[in-house]
């Protein structure tokens, strides 16, 4: 299974992974829109990002959630109606809703991010 | 002595709001319960101590949708 | 299945939905199959909002007063409401079908889940209205993607809804995923040959793979669909998406869906366990608190009770799918048994999917009939679904002819050949497939319902009318639902003070009045019959299940909130008045919201006087409702009853059970009186239960027509004093 995998300790907070996530899938540079977000904590950065874990895939009315051939979670947006149980069920709260966007989004494990990501916080991997 | 929804009920030392329940068969799970107009979470049913005197409300929220 | 025979197609001009309403309903008459584009006014929208609102108002404009359930005349309308269909907040689909009903012969009125409401509006149609009778069965379809309406002979040789439901997914999906573009309306033959007919109204179950039966139970919906020879009406459209109703503000449906399905996901464990058990989680709870109906409601609690605890169903409802029966809905208490194996009837030894029991089933077709066999319960659920019945006057109506056949009022001879004793399984479920089947002269009395039965047991078998009018459990000629009344005087209003039979529709207030002693005086009594249904029947109007109001809570509701108020769930309350603005656009207050309620609530009240009911000597009451009727009955719960006299300031001592029982009737009986006078009071009512032309006037539905309905009924004696 193909997934994001996250080194919080080693994050400095410099946030490209939200930026670069943001313009690569909704064309704009905002952070509500990315499908990693980055937080502050007392002892440095969090990271939250899908881990792949799949819950969300049996909460989804439509069918819209599966797992491609890599293992990664996608949603099917033709089928999605926005309902947003999968938001809401999610256990680490990684399926992200934003105001302007009837459906939810979620990390797909493009990797693209990892790419601009200087302390290598967060790597793609594959098991 | 307390009372429990306006009702006298029997008090002994150490009693809790649990116990209230159990002996009252109070078994609906949606229930507020406040000691003398102050509110008691859910997750201290177990651990609250009634004390002699006490007024006791168990609000059962509606049921049967 | 074969190409059905077209027998007349009509097109209409797509609409765009906005903030919440097409703009428009769609009338169809089935005796000369013409159809008519009705606009929705602004007037409709701010009077009567939509769903039962908008139902009422098209069956009072289309009725006459002396229109009867079987009148061509008569209508089965069915709408949603503006929230109707919106995909991110539970509890998001329900539409309400309203008619004259054969029970009752005024207006009724019976919500279920579905698809059907949302698929109707996003089709163009704020309102689906059928008028008139077909000269054989028909179908009919409303193709929202195509902008048609079109009707077809039906093929159907028996209709029966878990047969009809299947064949038409199938027939008019494209494909497998195609099939939960549609929904069927649809009923079965019991609904032929009974005055319970049912309404079933579907979705498709995709993980399943096999469609969903939701019901509009209650008032006699199926049999009025039967007597307009409807086999079925179907609707699809394709493409729902999160805006289809093209809400003022999407983000606020998003946030306030958002919260409440993680306020689902954190606490409906420890609160009713509504995605795991459904609504029999409360089998047990309404055992320990008296309120399980048992044997004809004689008893509230029996031995046999944990046979039907909410963890037995738990293990036969297959878990982790998502029951919503709409999209959106985490609440998801849709439970269903999987490849259950029937024992009996036409469909003996099929698997098939069962759709619930409900906690009403469970208690009607279960404790009130004396049967305490899960399996059996099952049973008997899925073919009330499947021959169109309610299971509650199902189950109530059969409990009232087991305790007719224990007293002798009924024998073999009558029942032909059936010993209907409580607890008898087998010759209860040949009952009901007589009913199914309607040929059965027995089986076709029992069908009329308890009110018919009781004049027909006493004229034609020569049984006791009074002891049949005080053990039959039906107010204005609806069959009573699983809770038992008899103790709480509040219950007795929220059950035989309301608008269209005993139902808990409008109120549930056993916890309040009797446990937590919150309702001492009956002004306090009033106020809560006031404030409940208008607030519970709001729902009706907007297209939302009441169930995610308060079967789950938030996890500081009873911290924050005390008594009554923390009952009203506020932030709930919130929820909604947040979800209608979003919607609509419109920036109603919390206050707002009850008298949009109360608006409509007083609308249907003289709906039903203009159809020769709604006064107050309709608002009968069975004493079983109020007190024990037999001694059994008062010994199951001595100390409790004796002490029942003693607050009521008689000395049980030297009393027999025979006596004692007369004098709590009586004690009870003036309290009653004193309970209908406080609430019509509080309604803006008179003595007779008929609202004020100053009520009218305060809610602005003193239409000409109303006020005249309501100026021929009004007598001086029966204003209040000031």
């Amino acid at each position: 299974m193909k997934r994001l995998a996250t080194y919080p300790e080693r994050c400095v907070g410099c946030e490209n992974c939200m930026l670069t996530c943001s313009k690569t899938w909704f064309k704009e540079e905002d952070k509500k829109l990315s499908r990693i977000r980055v937080i502050q904590s007392n002892s440095g950065y969090e990271i939250n990002v899908c881990n792949q874990c799949g819950i969300c895939i049996d909460t989804c009315p439509t069918l819209a959630i599966g797992r491609d051939a890599l293992g990664v979670v996608r949603i099917d947006e033709s089928k999605c109606v926005g309902c947003l149980m999968c938001a809401g069920f999610c256990p680490t709260e990684s399926m992200f809703t934003a105001d302007n966007k009837e459906k939810p989004f979620k990390c797909i494990a493009c990797g693209i991010c990892s790419k601009e990501c200087p302390p290598r916080a967060l790597v793609l991997e594959q098991d | 002595m307390i009372k429990v929804n306006g009702e006298e009920m029997e008090w002994h030392p150490g009693m809790t709001v649990k116990d209230i329940l159990e002996a009252k068969k109070f078994i609906f799970p949606m229930i507020g319960v406040w000691i003398n107009d102050k509110p008691i979470p859910r997750d201290k049913f177990e651990t609250t101590v009634v004390n002699d005197g006490d007024d006791v409300q168990v609000i059962h929220m509606i049921s049967g949708g | 299945m074969d190409k059905m025979k077209l027998l007349t197609k009509w097109e209409y001009k797509p609409v765009n939905i906005y903030r919440g309403y097409a703009g428009r309903t769609l009338y169809i008459n089935i005796s000369n199959f013409s159809f008519q584009e009705k606009p929705v006014s602004e007037d409709m929208k701010e009077k009567f909002i939509g769903g039962r609102g908008f139902g009422l108002k098209l069956l009072w404009d289309a009725v006459k007063d002396t229109t009867k359930w079987n009148d061509p005349e008569n209508e089965i309308v069915i709408s949603g409401g503006p929230l109707c269909g919106i995909t991110q907040y539970p509890g998001s689909g329900k539409c309400y079908t309203v008619f004259i009903s054969p029970l009752t012969e005024q207006t009724y009125d019976s919500n279920a889940g579905g698809y059907f409401g949302p698929l109707l509006k996003f089709s163009g149609w704020d309102a689906l209205e059928i008028q008139g009778k077909a000269d054989r069965d028909i179908i009919v379809f409303i193709d929202g993607d195509n902008n048609k309406v079109e009707i077809y002979e039906s093929p159907f040789e028996e209709v029966s809804a878990v047969t009809v439901t299947e064949a038409l997914h199938e027939y008019f999906a494209d494909n497998e995923e195609d099939k939960r573009n549609i929904s069927v309306v649809s009923t079965g033959k019991g609904a032929e040959n009974s005055y319970w007919g049912c309404l079933n109204m579907s979705f498709y179950d995709l993980r399943r793979k096999t469609p969903r039966l939701k019901q509009a139970g209650r008032g006699g919906g199926g049999t009025v669909f039967r007597d307009k020879k409807l086999a079925a009406i179907v609707v699809k459209k394709r493409g729902i998406s999160p805006s289809s109703n093209n809400p003022a503000d999407l983000a606020t449906l998003q946030q306030v869906g958002l919260k409440l399905h993680k306020e689902i996901r954190d606490l409906d464990d420890q609160q009713n366990r509504m995605r795991k058990v459904g609504t029999p989680h409360l089998n047990e709870i309404m055992n320990e608190y008296h309120l399980l109906p048992v044997h004809n409601y004689k008893f509230g609690q029996h031995k046999d009770a944990p046979k039907i605890h909410s963890k037995i169903f738990e293990g036969i409802f297959t878990q982790g799918i998502p029951d919503g029966c709409w999209y959106g809905c985490s609440m998801a208490c849709a439970k269903a048994a999987d490849k259950f194996e029937l024992k009996t009837g036409p469909l003996k030894g099929r698997k098939v999917t069962v759709d619930g029991p409900e906690y009403e089933t469970c208690a009607g077709l279960g404790s009130n009939i004396g049967v305490f066999d899960p399996e059996w319960i099952i049973e008997a659920n899925f073919y009330a679904d499947h021959y169109g019945l309610d299971t509650i006057s199902l189950g109530t109506g059969i409990a009232f002819v087991c305790e007719c056949y224990e007293l002798g009022f009924l024998n073999k001879e009558i029942t032909n050949g059936l010993e209907l004793n409580f607890g008898a399984k087998d010759d209860i479920m040949e009952l009901i497939h007589r009913m199914g089947r309607g040929d059965d002269e027995f089986a076709r009395i029992v069908g009329l319902g308890i009110r018919r039965m009781k004049k027909i047991f006493s004229e034609k078998y020569g049984a006791p009318r009074d002891v049949l009018e005080n053990i039959g459990m039906e107010g204005q000629g609806l069959e009573v639902s699983e809770y038992v009344p008899k103790e709480s005087v509040a219950q007795w209003g929220g059950y035989f003070l309301t608008l269209k039979g005993p139902q808990h529709d409008e109120a549930w207030l056993i916890f309040m009045d009797r446990v937590n002693k919150q309702l001492p005086t009956f002004e306090d009594k009033a106020e809560a019959l006031h404030y409940f249904p208008n607030f519970r029947l709001w729902f009706s109007l907007v297209g939302l299940c009441k169930l995610p109001w308060n079967d789950i809570e938030p996890a500081d509701n009873a911290i924050k909130y005390k008594g009554i108020e923390a009952a009203k769930v506020p932030e709930h309350v919130q929820n909604y008045v947040d979800l209608f603005n979003a919607v609509t656009g419109k920036k109603i207050t919390k206050e707002e919201l009850i008298i949009q309620s109360e608006r409509v609530y007083n609308f249907q009240r003289v709906f039903q006087l203009r159809l020769g009911k709604g006064t107050r000597k309709h608002h009968n009451i069975p004493l079983r409702a109020i007190g024990p009727v037999f001694p059994e009955e008062w010994e199951a719960r001595k100390d409790y009853y004796d002490n029942e006299l003693k607050a009521a300031g008689i000395d049980p001592e030297n009393l027999s059970t025979e006596e004692k029982i007369e004098k709590l009737q009586k004690y009870r009986l003036s309290q009653w009186e004193q309970l209908v006078d406080a609430v019509y009071k509080r309604r803006g009512w008179n003595k007779n239960g008929i609202p004020t032309i100053e009520t009218l006037r305060r809610l602005g539905i003193d239409y000409p027509e109303v006020v005249e309905v309501v100026k021929r009924h009004l007598k001086p004696e029966d204003e209040w004093e000031s």
